[in-house]
C-alpha cells in the first residue's frame, strides 16, 4: 500500500510525457499542377521504398445497379497497361525483389509496391502506367470476374459468418451507398458494360483525385524529380467526380431479422449506427468498443466468455468510414445456449456503461491500449505511407499521424457514458440472429 | 478461434488481393479495349521513356544491423536488438529444449507452456490477463517460453510478469483440464483436415515413430498427459542455461543489462540432458505412401523425404536458391506448371529446411483426384529437370533478386536482427555469417544449382504421400512405386486380401448385415422403437430423443439442460419441424425425405423404397476391413456403407449433402453393437464432417415395442 503514491505518481508522468514518447514522423507534402497530391517520407534505416496511391474511390461511389466496380478495378488494374503486357505486372515486381498488393474500402482504393530502394523509378514507372493508360481487354475481364466470383466464393458464401457485414449493413443503410458490400453484387459486373467500366475508369483515376505517398529510402530531391517526370504531364480528368451527398436518415425503430447460414453455432450480431470518422462522438465510440471487446479482460469477453460461459467468442468493431458509420457487436453462442439469452446478456453489458461511470482504472486501461495502438501502426514504411494518405484524403491534414492521439485522449470517462446512451440504444441498431441452415423452418 | 474470426469478418470487409493470372492469353490477340482515347494521352505519348521500365540503380547496400550480447551468471544468453523507430520494446524467452520423446505423453510440453501464463503463485488467470490488458500489452506462453511486447514505458512492468509467469507458476489444475478439453477438441477437429493428417503421417514417414519429430499427439496421448507430467516438463528444461531473451527495439544494452539480470537473474540453472537419435534415413526406393479418406474430392499431394542440411553450411543457401526456383514463390515452376499452365491446383509449393538433427524436403499441392497421377509425375519431372539441366542466367538472376528482396524487407522488423543473432548463437555460425549472406547469394552460378540437385531433390528416393478417395485414385498409382497403406497416424495398415470373399454382392452383404442384426424376422416384428441418446458438444450437455412407429413416423428432439434446441415430428404423411420453440410445417419435397428417412430398418425394404446397391469394394475403418456398399435411392443420392468383413455390421455410414455451392461429407462411425430384444443396435454413433469437432452419442435407453401411442406423433 505503501508504494501505491509512488505508482501513481510514475503513471501521470508517463501520460504527461506522451508526446515526447512518440517519435514524430516527418513529411514533405506538395500538389503537382494536374492536382495530384504527393507526400514523401523519408526513412533511410532500411533500404527498401514503399510506392503507393490512394484513389479516393470505393464502394460508395458506384451506382446502384453497378456495385462492386470500385473492387473490380483494383483486379482490373493489375491486367497490364499500354506499355505492360498482359501478366508482366507481378513480374516486373517479384523480379526486381519487390512485393506488392492493394486493397478496396467503402471510401478509397490502395495500390501500393514495396521495392528495393534502387527501383523507386520502377515502382513510379508501374503506378502512371496504372493511372494513365491502363489498358483492359475482353480476356482479362472474364478473367478476373472469375476470380472475383471465387473470391466471394471463399470470404463470403463459404466462410462461416462470413455474410454478417454485408447482412448487416444492408439493414442499417436504406438510402446510403454503404448498404452494398464493397464486393458487390454479382449480376451487376455480368451486366456491366465495356463503356461502362471506361466511364469509371475516366472518372475516377485522374491525378486530382489521387494520393501519392511514397515511405523508406530515398532522398526527397531525387524523389521529387522522378515524380514529376512521370506524372506531371498526365492531364487532369475530364468528368466531374461524383461524391455521394445522401444523407442517411436517423433510425428511429429497431430492425431484426434472422439469417440462416452454414454454422453450427448461432450469433447474434447488433449493428449500432455511429457518427463519422474523426468527429469527437467517433473517438468516444472507439474507445467504448475496446471497453467493451479489446482483450480478456473486457467487460464482453470476461462477463459472457469466462464467468458465464454464454459466448465462445465475443467482438466489437467499430467502422471508420467518411459518412457516418456503424460499430457492430457480436456474440457466438456456445452450444446449447438461446441467441436470445446471449443477446440479453451482451444487453445487461451495454446497459451497464450507460448507467455507470466507468472507473477511473478502466479508463486509464483504455488510453493505455488506445496509445499502444497507436504507436504501433507505424513500424512499417508500408503503414506509414498508408496513413500519411488516409490522413489527407480524409481530413486534408496528414500531420494527423502525429497528433491524432489527442483527439483519443480528449475523450473523458463522461463521453464515453454519453456516447453509450447516445447511440448504443435499442431504437439505433439492427440485430441479426444467425442460426445454422439446418434449423430453417 | 478469436483469431480465425477476427480474419474472418475482416476478409469479409476489407476485398485484399492481389488478383494473379491464372491464364496466359494463346497466340491469336483478343481485341483490345483501351480505356482511355488516344487524345487525352497525345502529350504522354509522345514521351519515350513511359514505354519500357526504367533501368534500376545501382544496388543498394544491404547492412545488416550488429546486437548486443551478454551472458548472466546462470547462464542465460541475452540478445538486445536496438531499434529506436518506435517507443516499443518487445522480449522472447526462448528455452532451447532439445528435441525429445514425450512417448504416451505426447503433448505435455505443450500444455506445460500453455498453464505457465494461467496462473502463478501470487496471480490469478484473470487477474494476470487484467494486468496485460492495463498497459495495452501482448503476452503469450510456449512450452519454449514466453513472447510479450508493449510500449516502452511498461517494460518493466512487462517484464517483471514475464519472471513471475517464469518462475513462479501454479498450474491451476482447473485451468490444465481447460487446456486438455481444448487440446482434445482441437485434435478433433483435425482429424478431417486431409492437410493436418498429410503433416502427421509424413513426420512418421520421415523420421520414425521413435524420432522426436516423428512423434503424433494423439487423444489416447492428451488423456494420459497428468498435471505431474506437465510440471516435469518444466521443472526438467525450463532452465536459463539453455535459453536466451531476445529483447527488441526501443532499448540499449546498458538499459537491458539491469533488467534482465533483476528479473532473471534468480533463474536457478540445472543440467539438461542432450539425447541422440538415429539419423532418418530417405526411402532406399520411391514409394507411395497413401492414406483413405473416405468421400474426398481432393488428394493432398505430399513429395517427402528426410535430408542432412545443417545450418549455417553453404548448401543452406544454394540450397534457398534451388527451392524457391522449383516450389519457393508464385513464379516458382511448379506453380507456373502445376497452376498457371495445368490449372491442377490453387497452388503448388517446396520447401527445403534446414534443421541441427534432421533437415526435410517437401513439396506439396492439393489436387482434384482426376489429376493426382497427373501432378505426382508433374512434381517428379521438375525434380528431374533441375537435377539434369542447368537453369538459364535469367532465371537464376530473377530468383536471386527475389530472395535479396524478401531479405532487405525483412530487416525492416527488428526482430529478424535478433533472430540473426539468435541464430549465430545458438547454432554456432560465423560472426559475419548474416552480414555475408547477399555476398554468398550473389556468388551461386548455374552449375551449383545443378550440383544441389543433385544432392537434395530425390525423385527416386521419396516418400510420394496422398491422403485422398482410395477408390478413385490409389490404384492410379502403382507406377510411382509400391503403395502402403497408413492409418491418419502413420499406422501402416495391412489389407488382408483373402479377408474379402470375391463372389459376393452387394445384396448378399445387405442380407448377411440383415441376419447379423438380428435376422428379418426380428427386425419385421419391431413395430416401434424409442431411442435415448446423450452427448456432449463444447463442454454442453446434449440429449437427443428418437421415436419411431412402422410404417413410418417419427419424432425427435434435441435438449440441452431441460431446454429444447431442436425438434421434428412426422406422422406418416405430414410434419413439422422448429428450434427453439418456433415451428414451422414441412414442405412438400421435405416430406418425400422424411418418408424414405423414417422407414425402420431401410436395408430391409429397398425394393419398396427404389433403393440400388453397388458394391464397390474394401476399404479399411479404424484397422477393420470393411465391404464398401453403395446405395442410390430413387431421387438418385447416394449413401457409401462400410459393412464389417467379418461380423458384417455396419460400421460407417457415408452421405454427401450438397447445399448450393456446398458439399459437405457425413461420416457417421457406428460401434459398440449390443443386443435389445434380439435385435443388434449399435450404442455408440460418431459423427463428424458437420460440426468443428465430431460428436459422438452413446445410448443410454433404447425400447423396442414399447407400444407407442400415435398419438406421439401428432403433427397438430
Amino acid at each position: 500500500m505503501k508504494r501505491q503514491p509512488a505508482i501513481f505518481l510514475l503513471l501521470l508522468a508517463s501520460i504527461i510525457h506522451l508526446q515526447a514518447q512518440m517519435n514524430k514522423i516527418d513529411f514533405v507534402e506538395y500538389d503537382l499542377d494536374n492536382g495530384m497530391h504527393v507526400i514523401l517520407h523519408q526513412d533511410n534505416s532500411t533500404p527498401i521504398v514503399a510506392v503507393s496511391i490512394m484513389y479516393h474511390v470505393g464502394s460508395k461511389n458506384e451506382q446502384p445497379d453497378r456495385t462492386g466496380f470500385a473492387h473490380f478495378f483494383e483486379h482490373l488494374l493489375f491486367e497490364g497497361s499500354e506499355n505492360i503486357e498482359r501478366g508482366q505486372f507481378d513480374k516486373h515486381i517479384n523480379g526486381s525483389g519487390g512485393a506488392n498488393n492493394a486493397n478496396t474500402w467503402y471510401d478509397r482504393t490502395y495500390y501500393y509496391e514495396i521495392l528495393p530502394s534502387n527501383q523507386l523509378a520502377l515502382g513510379l514507372w508501374l503506378e502512371s502506367e496504372r493511372l494513365l493508360h491502363a489498358k483492359v481487354d475482353i480476356k482479362g475481364i472474364e478473367t478476373q470476374r472469375e476470380v472475383v466470383k471465387e473470391e466471394r466464393r471463399q470470404r463470403i458464401d463459404n466462410q462461416p459468418y462470413g455474410s454478417i457485414v454485408s447482412e448487416a449493413l444492408k439493414r442499417a443503410y436504406t438510402t446510403h451507398p454503404y448498404q452494398w458490400p464493397v464486393i458487390g453484387y454479382m449480376e451487376h459486373l455480368n451486366a456491366a458494360q465495356e463503356e461502362d467500366y471506361v466511364n469509371f475508369y475516366k472518372t475516377y483515376y485522374v491525378p486530382e483525385n489521387a494520393v501519392l505517398s511514397i515511405a523508406g529510402d530515398l532522398d526527397i530531391d531525387e524523389a521529387k524529380k522522378l515524380i514529376d517526370k512521370y506524372f506531371s504531364t498526365i492531364p487532369r480528368g475530364k468528368t466531374a467526380i461524383k461524391r455521394p451527398s445522401i444523407v442517411e436518415p436517423e433510425m428511429t425503430a429497431e430492425v431484426r431479422d434472422t439469417i440462416y447460414d452454414n454454422i453450427q453455432l448461432p450469433a447474434v450480431v447488433q449493428t449500432y449506427r455511429i457518427p463519422a470518422q474523426g468527429t469527437p462522438d467517433f473517438y468516444a465510440v472507439d474507445l467504448l468498443t475496446k471497453l467493451l471487446a479489446q482483450g480478456e479482460s473486457s467487460r464482453l469477453n470476461k462477463a459472457l466468455v469466462d464467468e458465464q460461459q454464454k459466448a465462445l467468442f465475443v467482438g466489437n468493431f467499430p467502422f471508420a468510414l467518411e459518412d457516418p458509420g456503424v460499430a457492430l457487436a457480436f456474440g457466438i453462442a456456445n452450444m446449447g445456449v438461446n441467441p436470445s439469452d446471449l443477446e440479453a446478456a451482451m444487453d445487461a453489458e451495454i446497459a451497464k456503461v450507460r448507467e455507470e461511470l466507468i472507473s477511473e482504472k478502466e479508463f486509464q486501461k483504455l488510453k493505455n491500449q488506445t496509445e499502444s495502438d497507436f504507436i504501433g501502426t507505424n513500424a512499417k514504411v508500408t503503414g506509414i505511407a498508408e496513413s500519411l494518405a488516409n490522413y489527407h484524403m480524409y481530413y486534408g491534414d496528414a500531420n494527423l499521424i502525429n497528433t491524432e492521439i489527442d483527439r483519443f485522449l480528449a475523450v473523458t470517462r463522461e463521453d464515453i457514458q454519453r456516447v453509450a446512451k447516445k447511440y448504443f440504444t435499442p431504437t439505433n441498431r439492427v440485430v441479426l440472429y444467425y442460426l445454422p441452415k439446418t434449423e430453417q423452418p | 478461434m478469436k483469431k480465425i474470426l477476427f480474419f474472418i469478418l475482416f476478409g469479409a470487409l476489407f476485398s485484399q488481393c492481389t488478383p494473379k493470372i491464372t491464364d496466359a492469353v494463346g497466340g491469336a490477340k483478343d481485341t483490345v479495349k483501351e480505356a482511355v482515347e488516344d487524345a487525352a494521352t497525345a502529350a504522354t505519348n509522345q514521351e519515350t521513356f513511359r514505354h519500357s521500365a526504367p533501368t534500376p540503380g545501382p544496388a543498394p547496400v544491404i547492412k545488416v544491423k550488429d546486437a548486443a550480447n551478454f551472458t548472466l551468471d546462470n547462464g542465460l544468453k541475452i540478445i538486445v536488438a536496438e531499434n529506436n523507430k518506435l517507443p516499443v520494446v518487445s522480449f522472447q524467452v526462448f528455452v532451447d529444449v532439445p528435441p525429445l520423446v514425450e512417448n504416451d505423453q505426447a503433448g505435455a510440453a505443450s500444455i506445460a507452456g500453455d498453464l505457465l501464463s494461467r496462473g502463478t503463485t501470487t496471480k490469478t488467470k484473470s487477474e494476470i490477463d487484467e494486468a496485460v490488458d492495463f498497459i495495452g500489452a501482448d503476452f503469450s506462453s510456449y512450452s519454449s517460453g514466453i513472447y510479450a511486447s508493449s510500449l516502452k514505458k511498461h517494460t518493466e512492468t512487462l517484464m517483471a510478469l514475464a519472471a513471475d509467469v517464469l518462475l513462479n507458476p501454479s498450474f491451476p489444475r482447473e485451468e490444465f483440464e481447460k487446456i486438455k478439453t481444448q487440446t482434445l477438441s482441437g485434435l478433433a477437429s483435425n482429424k478431417d483436415d486431409p492437410n493436418a493428417i498429410a503433416s502427421n503421417v509424413s513426420n512418421v514417414l520421415n523420421y520414425g515413430k521413435d524420432h522426436p519429430y516423428g512423434e503424433i499427439v494423439t487423444e489416447e496421448t492428451v488423456g494420459n498427459i497428468t498435471l505431474q507430467g506437465a510440471k516435469n516438463y518444466y521443472n526438467t528444461y525450463m532452465k536459463p542455461n539453455i535459453g536466451y531473451v531476445i529483447i527488441v527495439g526501443d532499448i540499449s544494452a546498458a538499459e537491458a543489462k539491469p533488467l534482465a539480470e533483476k528479473y532473471f537473474g534468480g533463474w536457478g540453472k540445472g543440467t539438461v540432458a542432450k539425447k541422440e537419435y538415429a539419423m532418418p534415413k530417405a526411402p532406399s526406393k520411391t514409394q507411395v505412401d497413401f492414406v483413405s479418406k473416405s468421400g474426398a474430392v481432393q488428394s493432398v499431394i505430399n513429395v517427402t523425404y528426410p535430408v542432412d542440411l545443417k545450418p549455417g553450411t553453404d548448401d543452406v543457401i544454394q540450397g534457398r536458391v534451388l527451392n524457391t526456383i522449383i516450389g519457393g514463390y508464385f513464379g516458382s515452376r511448379l506453380m507456373q506448371n502445376l497452376r498457371e499452365d495445368k490449372a491442377y491446383t490453387y497452388g503448388a509449393r517446396s520447401s527445403l529446411s534446414y534443421d541441427p538433427y534432421v533437415g526435410v524436403f517437401k513439396a506439396s499441392a492439393s489436387v482434384r483426384n482426376e489429376v493426382t497421377q497427373g501432378s505426382i509425375q508433374e512434381f517428379l519431372n521438375e525434380m528431374n529437370r533441375l537435377r539434369t539441366e542447368k537453369v538459364s542466367e535469367k532465371e537464376l538472376t530473377s530468383v536471386k533478386n527475389y530472395i535479396t528482396g524478401s531479405f532487405a524487407r525483412s530487416l525492416e522488423d527488428g526482430q529478424t536482427v535478433a533472430r540473426f543473432a539468435r541464430n549465430i548463437a545458438r547454432y554456432n555460425l560465423p560472426a559475419d555469417y548474416y552480414a555475408t549472406y547477399l555476398e554468398k547469394l550473389n556468388a551461386v552460378t548455374a552449375d551449383d544449382i545443378m550440383a544441389m540437385a543433385q544432392k537434395y531433390l530425390k525423385p527416386d528416393n521419396a516418400h510420394i504421400l496422398v491422403v485422398g478417395n482410395k477408390g478413385e485414385v490409389a490404384e492410379t498409382l502403382s507406377e510411382f512405386g509400391e503403395i502402403n497403406y497408413y492409418d491418419t497416424y502413420g499406422n501402416k495398415l495391412i489389407v488382408e486380401e483373402s479377408a474379402a470373399d470375391a463372389n459376393i454382392t452387394a445384396e448378399m452383404v445387405i442380407d448377411k448385415y440383415l441376419s447379423a442384426i438380428g435376422g428379418k424376422e426380428k427386425l419385421m416384428a419391431v413395430k416401434d422403437l424409442s431411442m435415448t441418446m446423450g452427448a456432449e458438444m463444447m463442454g454442453q450437455p446434449l440429449e437427443m430423443v428418437l421415436v419411431q412407429k412402422a410404417p413410418n413416423k417419427v419424432m425427435t428432439k434435441l435438449t440441452s439442460q431441460g431446454m429444447t434446441i431442436q425438434e421434428s415430428v412426422f406422422d406418416g404423411t405430414k410434419g413439422k419441424q422448429g428450434q427453439m420453440g418456433q415451428s414451422a410445417m414441412m414442405a412438400p419435397e421435405d416430406i418425400a425425405r422424411v418418408k424414405k428417412q423414417a422407414t425402420l430398418f431401410p436395408e430391409m425394404k429397398m425394393q419398396e423404397l427404389g433403393s440400388t446397391a453397388k458394391l464397390v469394394g474394401t476399404e479399411q475403418v479404424d484397422g477393420k476391413n470393411a465391404y464398401v456398399v453403395e446405395v442410390t435411392d430413387s431421387d438418385g443420392k447416394k449413401v457409401t456403407n462400410f459393412f464389417d468383413t467379418t461380423s458384417f455390421l455396419k460400421i460407417r455410414e457415408i452421405t454427401v449433402i450438397e447445399a448450393g455451392d456446398q458439399t459437405m461429407t457425413l461420416i457417421k462411425d457406428m460401434s459398440d453393437y449390443k443386443a435389445v430384444d434380439g435385435v443388434m443396435f449399435p450404442y455408440t454413433t460418431t459423427t463428424s464432417g458437420a460440426m468443428p469437432a465430431p460428436l459422438v452419442m452413446k445410448v443410454t435407453d433404447i425400447k423396442v415395442n414399447s407400444g407407442v401411442a400415435d398419438s406421439a406423433f401428432s403433427v397438430e
